[in-house]
């Protein structure tokens, strides 16, 4: 029995879950009205910035180019995907968190924007099931919705205790949830359409999808950056509408894309990272032994005058304006709206 | 799949759709919204539309609820009373960031700004009625006819078989055509009664509404609630001098006019009364064409009528309890009786006020020459001057109106027709004769209305410029008590008022509270910011202050919130066009004068035959002899004409008495002197 009382789905909504929870399992401590904080605000232990220098594709070093022409529109649509996650109870000190996780596409038609089919969501309890043996829990939810946070990992190394570090691995899981909704839109997009998807974020989590030549990554985070040494410098020094040479990146877990960096806006009076995004398309020259480096370029200079034919309407007053395209903003505000 | 384009709104999309029977389908055009900020309530709710939405301030529309209360769906119907619109941007500092200084650039840009528009709606009705309850979220609606009955509550009205509905519009959205019906019970009585119009002068509205909606009366009330006429009275320029002449109507008038079963047609049975011009000659009225003058019948007052409301006249500041005292003893013991008195040479029958003229002349020469006293009958000399003064002055005030001497010409009492218009002229008179005019009309109708002897069960006074007649402040005058009285008590004799003004809040509070419908046109923006418009939202004043001709906003007591219609143009000929194709008749000698009155009712009198008559009599007499025929109308003028001059006898003045004063005036007596 998983249902609530009134026989309606348990982690429908967060409020849902909590009276679920405070319902069904005397042993857990429902957070208090309003305790309950979004673990994505808290201050967490983000990624290490690091360089990774990466092949180049079009030229012998990576340098900058003049983006040619005048920006056009090229996109059709806009693929993003959002997250929320709060802790719903404890079990002693371990966590057990509600997260939610959606993605949605976009189209563009006559200048506006609507939702192409249905949108996915998902809804889930994460919580440390290795250690819980409270049978009570996981007799309380669908099986399919309840994701284990202590899960050990390929050495058999079960994680300690920690809750701030259940807490982490929570969010964790519910970003991994999130990817994979992502991927899985992306992948039904580049089966049925031919049209341009522009994805927030990159495209290699999907063989399909890095492959796909209708679809373009745009990266905003540069906690990974694909050069080093004078590329480096030649990378944080593109003016407005420069783009990079493009080169290949290949991450470990994660299929090889041509990539390369475009200044979408002026970046006086800003760090050196402001405006600047990572583009990426399928890797088209990865079986050939020589890159037809007009080819490349060609697809590079034709990307980013649509990227840059996307810097109107501006996305303020997301603070993240200066990299994100407005069809993706739209799409986040779409889900804000859903979640 | 659906492609993307059919998934965006596009116009008509939302109006409806058609079924494989072909049973129109509609498709909601809006969904409620509440938030813990903007909560709906029993009488306010938020809805948000596409773009392309036909819903605009005044729109009704229709709300399906989405769960049972007391196992019915609640269905609730609004009007749109205010609108929102705004995008995802949180500063206009952001657009102008984002388009570089540029606004050409934001038409450009490959994706518009995502925009809502908002609006919010005043509840006219819910279904169930009760429990009553906060607007639950739902699909929106169009509203089509039946919604817009059942929104306004019409469905009481316009059942079968009692059907009292009176059409005073269409409402129009998004692409329909509905009928809006004032009930008559509450707009002639005796439910409610009056009906009041503002709106700002030179648009048409006033005018053109209660001719349009006199049409309507007179089409569509109800048979067991008996007959009807109006009397109008024409207060400036040329506007109701032509309501028995056909105008011009485009396709959309006469179409309106065939959706809302009314005639397209000028009134069948109009009669115009003027008074004379003040030497007699002519009717002094914008209608002195030749060709209209058939139908102008002289409006001339005698002594009797007049004396009746001595008072509009006579100012209060100077006729004191004294002066009342002797107008009501000349009304009661003079006036119309032999009258003997030992102080006068000889017995006075008054009837004009020559007559009176002549006795207050015996009685002072009288007590001039009698010894010892300054009284007669208690009433002291000087205030017998002062009533002479101003009794003798209404005669030269109002000229024209109130005749000398001679048998009054005056409104068709006791057999007014069903029906009929009787239009009044006085724009060309005083203000003086125009207050006279008013009140003795009114009052009128009134005693015959009381008496139920009018020749009609109800009667629609129709009165324009309220605020000179009924003023909010100024001193208190007949006439705005009279009007007051109207509006208070009308509705239980028949008496229904009609009324306009350009500024509603500058007429008596009373006189416009009464009145059950109120029709507002374009609005003047002070006006709409005096306290009398606070209940109306910031964007109904907008669309008030904007309306085009022959829109209104109405208010009627079935309406929980006003509604705007659209009215067609009158089918009668316009004040405007009437002067210009009938311009007023100039001024010409006498002979002429006569020519024209006597040609109005017979075509074969020549301008020597006046000559011949003119110089065997006076002026005087043949004004006399003139002003008898236009009142009787014989079927042979020239007989009638001749007989009247021949059966008068030259009257010749009578020896001056030599003045013999009793003794010295009073040095303060502004009037011996």
């Amino acid at each position: 029995m998983q249902a609530d009382v009134s026989g309606r789905d348990p982690t429908a909504t967060f409020h849902a879950a909590l009276r679920h929870v405070a319902q069904r399992l005397p042993n857990v401590r429902p957070v208090l009205a309003g305790a309950g904080a979004v673990l994505e605000r808290l201050p967490g232990d983000p990624e290490a910035p690091r360089l990774i220098a990466a092949e180049p594709v079009e030229d012998d070093g990576v340098r900058p180019h003049r983006v040619p022409g005048t920006p056009t529109t090229g996109f059709s649509a806009f693929l993003d995907g959002t997250q929320q996650s709060r802790v719903l109870a404890w079990i002693g000190a371990a966590p057990i968190v509600y997260g939610c996780v959606a993605a949605a596409v976009r189209v563009r038609a006559a200048r506006r924007l609507v939702t192409w089919r249905e949108p996915i969501e998902q809804r889930r309890v994460y919580a440390p099931l290795t250690y819980t043996v409270d049978a009570a829990l996981a007799d309380a939810f669908p099986r399919q919705t309840l994701v284990d946070t202590a899960t050990p990992d390929a050495g058999g190394v079960i994680p300690p205790p920690h809750p701030t570090l259940l807490l982490e691995r929570a969010r964790l899981a519910v970003s991994r949830d999130r990817e994979e909704i992502e991927r899985r839109l992306a992948e039904r997009w580049c089966r049925d359409e031919q049209r341009t998807l522009l994805i927030d974020g990159g495209i290699g989590a999907s063989e399909a999808v890095a492959q796909a030549p209708c679809v373009v990554g745009v990266v905003k985070s540069h906690r990974t950056l694909y050069v080093d040494g004078a590329a480096l410098q030649a990378v944080l020094a593109l003016s407005r509408g420069e783009r990079s040479t493009v080169i290949r990146i290949a991450p470990r877990g994660r299929s090889s894309v041509l990539s390369w960096y475009l200044r979408l806006r002026t970046h006086d009076g800003h760090d050196a990272l402001w405006g600047l995004v990572r583009v990426e398309v399928a890797d088209t020259e990865r079986s050939v032994p020589l890159p037809d480096h007009a080819r490349v370029a060609g697809r590079a200079d034709t990307v980013s005058r649509w990227l840059l034919a996307e810097l109107e309407p501006i996305s303020l007053p997301d603070p993240r304006w200066d990299k994100m395209v407005y069809g993706v903003r739209n799409v986040e505000e779409y889900l804000k709206a859903r979640v | 799949m659906r492609s993307p384009d059919a998934l965006l709104p596009t116009p008509g999309r939302h109006s409806q759709l058609t079924t494989h029977n072909s049973h129109p389908m509609p498709l909601p055009l809006g969904r409620v919204v509440a938030t813990e900020r903007n909560p709906n309530t029993p009488h306010e709710f938020h809805f948000w539309t596409a773009i392309e939405s036909p819903v605009g301030i005044g729109t009704i529309v229709r709300v399906d609820g989405t769960h049972a209360v007391g196992g019915q769906i609640p269905r609730i119907y609004g009007v749109v009373v205010e609108g929102f619109s705004y995008t995802d941007l949180q500063s206009p500092l952001h657009d102008v960031l984002g388009s570089d200084g540029d606004p050409g650039r934001t038409a450009l840009a490959a994706t518009e700004r995502a925009e809502v528009r908002l609006y919010t709606a005043a509840v006219l009705r819910q279904i169930p009625e009760e429990p009553l309850q906060p607007v639950p979220m739902g699909e929106v609606f169009l509203a089509d006819d039946t919604d817009v009955q059942m929104a306004l509550r019409m469905d009481a009205y316009l059942k079968p078989g009692a059907n009292t509905g009176i059409p005073v519009g269409l409402y129009r959205a998004g692409g329909m055509d509905a009928p809006i019906y004032l009930d008559a019970d509450f707009l002639v009585g005796p439910e409610a009664a009056h009906l009041n119009i503002t709106g700002v002068s030179g648009l048409a509205t006033k005018t053109s509404a209660v001719e349009w909606l006199l049409a309507s009366l007179f089409t569509h009330f109800p048979e067991q609630k008996g007959s009807i006429a109006a009397v109008c009275f024409n207060v400036k320029g040329p506007d109701l001098c032509f309501l028995d002449l056909p105008g011009e109507l485009d396709e959309t008038d006469v179409a309106m006019y065939d959706a809302l079963g009314v005639s397209a047609a000028p009134f069948p049975n109009v009669r115009y009364y003027a008074p004379l011009t003040s030497d007699g000659s002519s009717l002094h009225t914008l209608r002195s064409n030749e060709a209209l003058l058939h139908n102008v019948h002289p409006l001339t007052w005698g002594l009797g009528e007049v004396l009746q409301f001595a008072e509009v006249l006579l100012n209060r500041d100077d006729v004191d309890a004294k002066a009342d005292a002797l107008i009501d003893f000349l009304r009661d013991r003079v006036i119309g009786h032999e009258f003997k008195d030992p102080l006068l040479s000889t017995t006075h029958y008054v009837r004009t006020f020559a007559d009176l003229d002549a006795w207050f002349r015996d009685l002072l020469r009288g007590m001039e020459q009698r010894n010892g006293g300054e009284s007669w009958r208690t009433h002291h000399v000087a205030t017998i001057r002062k009533v002479r003064n101003r009794l003798s002055n209404i005669a030269v005030r109002c000229a024209g109106l109130v005749t000398d001497d001679g048998v009054p010409s005056d409104l068709p009492w006791g057999s007014f027709e069903d029906r009929a218009v009787y239009v009044v002229d006085v724009a060309l008179l005083e203000e003086d004769a125009q207050d006279l005019i008013f009140a003795r009309v009114v009052s009128t109708l009134r005693e015959h209305l009381e008496r139920r002897d009018l020749g009609v069960k109800h009667v629609v006074v129709f009165v324009d410029e309220l605020n000179k007649y009924a003023p909010a402040d100024g001193p208190e005058s007949y006439v705005r008590k009279m009007l007051l009285d109207i509006s208070e008590r009308g509705r239980y004799l028949g008496l229904v008022l009609f009324s306009a003004q350009q500024f509603r809040s500058q007429v008596h509070r009373r006189v416009v509270g009464n009145a059950g419908t109120g029709l507002f046109g374009r609005m003047d923006a002070d006006e709409l910011a005096t306290p009398g418009y606070s209940t109306l939202t910031p964007a109904t004043r907008i669309k008030l202050a904007t309306l085009s001709k022959g829109q209104l906003m109405v208010r009627h007591p079935h309406f929980t919130q006003p509604i705007f219609v659209t009215f067609p143009r009158p089918a009668a000929l316009r004040g405007r066009d009437g002067a210009e194709r009938y311009p007023q008749a100039e001024a010409v000698p006498f002979e002429v004068a006569v020519l024209r009155a006597l040609r109005a009712l017979d075509p074969a009198i020549t301008l020597a035959w006046v000559q011949d008559q003119l110089a065997l009599h006076d002026e005087q007499a043949v004004q006399r002899a003139v002003h008898e025929v236009r009142r009787t109308r014989p079927a042979d003028v020239k007989s009638c004409f001749a007989a009247q001059l021949r059966t008068l006898v030259p009257s010749r003045p009578a020896p001056a008495a030599a003045a013999t004063p009793i003794r010295s005036l009073p040095p303060d007596d502004p009037y011996g002197a």
